[in-house]
């Protein structure tokens, strides 16, 4: 039991952290996906019309790349600042209204697309200088598919080692029953009530697994959190919802179920075929 | 009714049954005699569908057994009680759980499971024993137990291979008498393998013999005869 236990812990504890992680990148890729993405500064000596601010918002909408657009002016890119630097009097005093560029904020509705309304915005008259994160998006979108794809094959290898465990172990005991197994079968047991007490055994050992996978994974979460939490650099996506650690035990406790019910009644099938 | 026809039953190049014929009517009481390896077991391993015949067919109420699909199997041997030789009790289970099996089975509720027990082990009179295990009881006593679980559930036919084979003489007897006063209250068919010549001489029922895979002789209220 001890064996059945400690694999199916170990690949739930997999499949858990493979899940907490692909999460927490999720979070992060929405995180810099909801933020603006290009700012288009326009010389700091130049002050856009209101006509002109719409003929850009216009030819960028125009373009159906782009998700929100947001003009910030002179007045409110020193607000911004002031608010970032509230602790410094001395940036503060630095700096007036007049020194800062207004610019335009936009996002792409595909990061792909950030190099094609970059080059749109260039064209424009009184624009100074265009800035985007393309290359943090896209990292991040690659990041996250590749860590999809690494964990899918990576928690698929473990589930199959875990099944060919749990039939092993659960064929064992349904070897050493088979007595009694033939018997019942001569009575007129269905396969289904000579089944239920191995496959109850797995789901059991399921159960258990991803209890202590959960909460290894739970505990490395929170005394890592300092840690994180500096490499995050702000990003507001820790500590984990409670709500949301509980949708993980939820799933994990599901997935090793499944693995546990599918590994005993094969085993079983297996001895009665 | 059982109706074997042409009764066949080979292990690759050993015969265990050869060309069998016989017809067994509802309500019947029959003796399945013959020498150890005559074939008796195989016999009983076919009416209860654990082996297939290799030749000929056998129907047991009418439903010819090559037929029953796997799912339905379970079905078809909830009509049939089975008393063995070395009794097969569940060890780690108590009397009252031993008996009661064939009725969960069935999905009967625990109510009706456990007046129906009661009535079992009643009727073997062991029901001040219900919650002893197997290992706590005599072997006539386990004997008993077998045949209690095997006629729980009413079945149509009850199949007893060798249920004396390893009592003393006066518990064979006490056995017999109990297979025979089930037969007489349920009605039910039932075919006991035995080559306890006593215990056949003494009865006046029906005997039928095998000799080395083949029927000899079939007395309708015959003796042993080898």
């Amino acid at each position: 039991m001890m064996a059945a236990v400690a694999i199916m812990s170990v690949t739930l504890f997999v499949a858990c952290a493979f899940f907490v992680i692909a999460a927490g990148s999720q979070a992060v890729l929405h995180y810099f996906e909801g933020r603006p993405q290009l700012n288009a500064y326009f010389k700091s000596d130049v002050i856009p019309t209101p006509q002109q601010v719409e003929s850009i918002k216009s030819k960028l909408i125009a373009t159906g790349l782009t998700e929100k657009i947001r003009y910030i002016s002179k007045e409110d890119a020193f607000d911004i600042y002031k608010n970032l630097n509230k602790q410094d009097p001395l940036l503060l005093e630095a700096v007036t209204p007049g020194m800062l560029p207004a610019s335009i904020e936009t996002s792409a509705k595909n990061p792909a697309d950030l190099k094609s309304i970059a080059e749109t915005l260039r064209l424009e008259p009184g624009i100074d200088d265009v800035r985007f994160e393309e290359d943090v998006v896209i990292n991040l979108t690659r990041w996250t598919n590749s860590l999809r794809t690494i964990g899918v094959v990576f928690v698929g290898t473990h589930v199959f080692i875990t099944f060919l465990v749990i039939l092993l172990i659960v064929g064992l005991k349904v070897a050493n029953r088979k007595d009694e197994i033939s018997v019942m079968q001569l009575m007129g047991a269905s396969m289904g009530y000579i089944a239920a007490p191995f496959v109850w055994e797995g789901i059991t050992y399921g159960i258990i697994g991803a209890v202590i996978a959960w909460g290894t994974v739970y505990l490395i979460i929170l005394y890592s959190m300092g840690f994180l939490l500096t490499l995050l650099a702000g990003i507001p996506i820790l500590p984990p919802p409670i709500v949301f650690m509980f949708q993980v035990l939820g799933g994990t406790t599901l997935l090793g179920m499944i693995i546990g019910a599918i590994g005993g009644w094969l085993a079983v099938i297996r001895f009665l075929k | 009714m059982i109706t074997a026809q042409g009764l066949t039953k080979k292990f690759g190049e050993v015969v265990a049954l050869e060309n069998i014929t016989f017809q067994v009517d509802d309500g019947e009481f029959v003796f399945l005699t013959g020498k150890s390896g005559s074939g008796k077991t195989t016999l009983i391993r076919l009416f209860l569908r654990d082996l297939l015949p290799s030749l000929g067919t056998l129907e047991i109420n009418g439903v010819d057994i090559v037929k029953i699909k796997s799912n339905k199997l379970p079905t078809f041997r909830r009509d049939i009680g089975v008393v063995f030789q070395d009794f097969k009790l569940l060890n780690d289970r108590n009397v009252l759980e031993n008996v009661s099996l064939p009725l969960m089975f069935r999905g009967i509720n625990s109510s009706n499971i456990l007046s129906s027990t009661k009535a079992a082990l009643e009727m073997v009179d062991l029901w001040d024993k219900a919650q002893l295990f197997p290992a706590q009881l005599s072997g006539g006593e386990t004997q008993r137990v077998a045949i209690a679980r095997s006629i729980v559930a009413r079945p149509k036919l009850l199949l007893a291979d060798e249920p004396t084979g390893n009592l003393d003489p006066a518990t064979a007897k006490l056995i017999l008498k109990l297979l025979r006063e089930v037969h007489s209250e349920l009605k039910t068919t039932v075919i006991m393998a035995t080559h306890n010549a006593d215990l056949v001489n003494h009865s006046s029922l029906r005997v039928i013999t095998l000799d080395k895979g083949k029927l000899t002789r079939d007395n309708q209220k015959g003796k042993y005869e080898e």
